[in-house]
This record gives structure tokens, sequence and C-alpha cells, in this order.
């Protein structure tokens, strides 16, 4: 029996667009507007039309290219090494019964601890002059003088991702547990009777199980990394020497430091488009995940 | 995987013996597994521990060039003067939960029409418009937050309560509907037919019948979009001028920035009831969180 046709559910996605349009559709329009604009909210003038001299100005900024340079780093760096953790950890748990598996909900603790206090953490541990870090390299001998962890250009973006890597582990412990859990025992069984190794068990057995979910985490991990404002706002600001100045930081000191929103969309459209690129691979994959 | 490996003759044996004793132990492998998995939880734990025992040191052992591994004098000192009269913490902790639970709610409920209509609907355009939607998730806050901020400014939106809250929802109905049609999708059609014979109408049907069965689906979408809410520190920033309205991210950000940076004993208070409410949302749903990210397929960060 065919379903009777009562359209009127049809249009219960009605609000969400409503919303998603006044709150970020009609925000992006603007944002493509005011890029060719001069306007400076507090200066009390008008905006100008300006044509395309604010990309003009992006291309020969300096402050442009190296908050593009440490996005990356940022967001890959991060990825790269939370990835590797979480697959270890997550591997040498698979087994643990009992009262043993609660050393899983303990390894995920993290990612239920809020932004703003693992910025907060961060900061108080790597302090150059009470921090808990220096104190325990000096005990052990391994510095004679405190590190300037967030208050040099060379340490600050290392410790920046060691705080994001801290959050991150967990949800790519949680996506790699989950899909551990899909690898048929049959399939792991016969491997043993063969004689398979621990690590051609791993490597050829398991990794082609992990393989598709962990593509996926990556993606939203890029996409949440790329977009990460608060940790490293609150954390450094984005100095010192613009040393942890990504884009996210960039664009909101433009717009909201210098209020300078003419400039701040230019680079939002350069980002914009970038992101589109992700956009048709991310949705693709989520696709297919969700089928 | 090119060959599904055969099943052995005897399929009830290996099947029903637990793992762990299958497990060809060798001493040093367990020696390693326990090592990096004692790293693992020291890596997990410390820094909350830190942070707890911090929150419960006397202002002259916090700042000891030495740390103590813990307090040798318990004091509540430091949660005392956050309730004092120097930081309006509690105007900031009211503000945190009056916004991001009534967000939760108003985008559960919006995140469930869109999803019974992402998932049963038949119109035409209903994939792209799934694709549209999920697509905004990836959109930059930090470029939209300007033009936000403007149109804002000329609807009175500024400095209000109802100005997050639309904020928050936002941010977080692209992912909460698609969470909610996974979930919807998982609830078998047949049901609904069955509903229909005995009588319910379409209305009947979501209410008494489909959204019933994927209530752990609303509550997983709630609890993140509550811990999104919680941890947003951009809008609040942005879109609050006024001290006494805003939330616990950005209030304590200037609170404890210029005079009081180096109050670290009641930054790391603070810091505790902050984590809190979290931790009760994070856990609470912990049970449904792989199926709500496969579902939904979005991290709650």
């Amino acid at each position: 029996m065919k379903p009777r046709r009562s359209p009127w559910f049809d249009w219960m996605v009605l609000p969400t667009i409503v919303i998603l349009a006044f709150v970020i559709g009609y925000p992006i329009v603007r944002t493509f507007v005011l890029s060719t604009q001069n306007y400076k909210v507090l200066s009390g003038l008008p905006a100008t039309g300006v044509g395309f001299s604010n990309y003009q100005q992006l291309y020969h900024d300096p402050v442009f290219w190296q908050s593009l340079r440490n996005t990356a780093v940022y967001t890959f760096g991060s990825v790269v090494v939370a990835v590797i953790i979480g697959l270890a950890l997550a591997l040498l748990t698979e087994h643990m019964a009992g009262p043993w598996r609660y050393i899983r909900t303990v390894l995920l603790t993290p990612w239920a601890v809020p932004l703003i206090v693992v910025a907060f953490l961060f900061r108080y541990m790597f302090d150059q002059d009470s921090g808990v870090v220096n104190a325990l390299l000096r005990d052990l001998g391994l510095i004679h003088s405190n590190v300037h962890w967030l208050t040099s250009s060379t340490w600050a973006m290392p410790t920046v991702m060691l705080a994001n890597i801290w959050t991150a582990v967990p949800f790519f412990f949680l996506v790699f547990t989950a899909s551990l859990t899909s690898v048929p025992t049959d399939v792991v069984e016969a491997a043993r009777v063969d004689r398979a190794g621990t690590w051609s068990m791993i490597g050829r057995i398991k990794l082609p199980y992990l393989l598709g979910p962990a593509m996926i985490a990556v993606l939203i991990m890029v996409i949440n990394n790329f977009n990460d404002f608060a940790k490293i706002w609150a954390m450094t600001q984005g100095g010192p020497a613009y040393s942890t100045t990504t884009l996210v930081v960039y664009v909101y000191q433009l717009a909201f430091s210098s209020f300078n929103m003419g400039y701040a969309s230019a680079i939002g459209v350069v980002w914009l488009l970038l992101l589109m690129i992700f956009a048709v691979f991310y949705v693709r994959l989520l696709q297919r995940a969700s089928r | 995987m090119t060959a599904v490996a055969p099943r052995l003759d005897t399929p009830d044996a290996p099947v029903s013996v637990p793992i762990s004793t299958r497990l060809r132990r060798k001493p040093w492998k367990v020696a390693v597994v326990a090592v990096i998995v004692t790293a693992g939880l020291f890596w997990s734990l410390a820094p909350i521990y830190w942070m707890v025992t911090t929150s419960l040191k006397n202002p002259l052992e916090v700042t000891r060039l030495n740390p103590t591994l813990y307090p040798h004098a318990l004091t509540g000192q430091n949660y005392g003067e956050l309730f004092g009269q120097t930081l309006p913490f509690s105007s900031f902790l009211e503000n945190s939960v009056v916004t991001s639970l009534v967000a939760a709610v108003i985008a559960v409920a919006i995140s469930a029409f869109a999803g019974y209509s992402l998932s049963r609907g038949q119109w035409r355009l209903r994939g792209f418009t799934g694709q549209i939607i999920l697509a905004t998730r990836i959109l930059p806050l930090v470029v939209l937050v300007g033009p936000l901020y403007l149109i804002f400014l000329k609807t009175h939106l500024l400095n209000t309560y109802y100005g997050l809250i639309l904020g928050y929802t936002s941010f977080a109905l692209p992912f909460g509907a698609w969470m909610m049609k996974g979930f919807i999708d998982a609830v078998p059609r047949e049901i609904e037919e069955a509903a229909r014979v005995d009588g319910y109408g379409r209305i009947g049907i979501l209410f008494r019948v489909v959204l019933p069965l994927t209530l752990p689906g609303l509550f997983t979408t709630g609890a993140f979009v509550f811990m999104d809410a919680w941890n947003n520190l951009l809008y609040p920033l942005t879109l609050i001028d006024s001290l006494k309205m805003q939330t616990l991210p950005p209030g304590l950000l200037t609170s404890f920035t210029g005079q009081f940076k180096t109050d670290w004993g009641g930054m790391m208070a603070a810091a505790c009831l902050t984590t809190i409410p979290l931790m009760a949302a994070f856990f609470a749903i912990q049970r449904y969180m792989v199926r709500g990210l496969t579902a939904g397929a979005l991290a709650g960060q």
C-alpha cells in the first residue's frame, strides 16, 4: 500500500530554512558586498564602494599570508598527532572488558571539558613562572631556565596545538573504538588461525575497516580546527608577534578590534572559496557514511 | 578486503570463548600495553586533577615556587570569592545556563521537525536541501558574525538573550537536523503504517509514535546543542557588550585578564564550576554518542 500523500509535513523543514537564511544566508551575501567596500564601523561614515582594492591589499599583506600558514600548521599538525594517539589507545584498549572497560570512559573525559577551561588549564600549566610544566622539567634537570611557553613566538604555537590535541584525542579514540567493533569476528579469527602477527593483524585486517570512518573523522576535525577560535583567543589572542594568528583570529581582530569590516570581509570571501572545496568532499563523504 | 575468510567448520567453538582468554599473552607485550595505557590515562586526567586540586589551595600555596602535589591545607576560599563582590560570576553562570538550555530545547524541537521532513518527506528538492543545510555547518562563524552584528544592531537584538539564543540555535540546526534525520530513519515505517491503521492522524503519529521512539535521539541532540552553546565564545563576545549579560566563556576571559591574570586559584575554581554542567551532559549521552555521531556525523566541539 502506497502511503497517502499528506504534503504538510514536507514543510516542517521550513523553520530551519528560515532561521538559517536569516542568520547564515544573509550574512554570506552581506560579506560579499562588504568585501568590495570601505567600511569602518566606528567611523560613523557610510560604506563606500572601493572595487577590488581590499583584495589587492590582502595580496600584499604579510600577516594574511602568515595567518594562512599558521592555520595550515595548526589544523593539520594537531589532526595528525591526535589521530595517532587516538588510534593507538583504541587498539590497546580494544579487548578490555569487565571493570577495565571504564578505562575507555576515562580516556573520553577531556572531551567533556569546556574549551574555555582547556585554555585556562593550559595557560596555567604552561605559565612561565608558576606553571607546573616548567617546575617538572626543572626537577628532571631538562631545563635550566624557565621556558616562555606562551610568550615566545617559538613555543606559543606548539603549546596551543598541544591544548587542541588534548581535546581532540577523545573524538578520534571514540570513532576508532566504535569502528573496531565492526571488524567481523570470523575474519579476525581466521587471521589468528593463519598465525598472523600483531602488526599484520592490525595493518592488514583491522586498518581497512577503520579507513572510512577515519577519513570522515579527519575531515570533521579539520573543519573544526579551521574554525577554532575559543582556545587560541583565550590562550594567546594570536600573539606573540602574530605567531599564533590563524585566519579566524585575524578576521576577528580586523572586524572587532580595528572595526575594519570591509577588509575583514574580503578575507572572509577568500576563506569561503577555500572552504567550498572542502564542502564538496565533506557532504559527499557524510552522505556515504549515513547510508 | 578481497575475500571474506571461510567460516570455521565448528561455528560455535571460537565465538563463545571470551576474547581475552584466547589472546596469546606474552609478558613483555602486556607490560608495553600497560605502560602506554597508563600514560594515556595520565595524559587525560592529570590536567583535570591539577585544576581541581589548585582550586582547593590557598593563595600562598598556589604561588609557591615548587608546586605542591596536593593541597596541604584544603580551603574553599577560591570558590567563596567567586560569589563575592568583585566578580559577577553568578550572573555569568545564570546567563550561560538560561541561554544554553533554551537554545537546546528550541533547537531540538526545530531539528526534530526538519529531521522528520528530511526523512519521510516526498518533496523533490529534499536531498539537495539536506545537503545545503549540512554544508552551512562548515561555514566559519567568524566571517558571518560581522554581518550578523550589523543585523542585530539594526533589529535591536544586541545585548539580549534572544540574540544569543538565535545565534546558538542557528549554529546547532544543521547538525541537529541531520542527527534527527538519522534517528528518525531508524524508526521502521511499518510502525507508522500500523499506527495509521489504528486511526492515528499525521500529528498523532509524529508526537505519539515517532518522537517517543527517538527519545534517546532527542536527548543526544539536545545535549550536543547544549555543549556547543556552553562552549561558544565568539557569539557572546561579539553580540553582548555589557559584562552583566555575558556568559561564562567571555565573562571569565574578561575577569581573568589584567589585574587578576595570575589569580590561578580563583581561575581554577571558576574552571571547575564551568566544567560540571558540561560533564553531566556529556556522560548522560555518552552511550548514544557513537550513534549520534554517525547519524549526524559531526562532532560537538
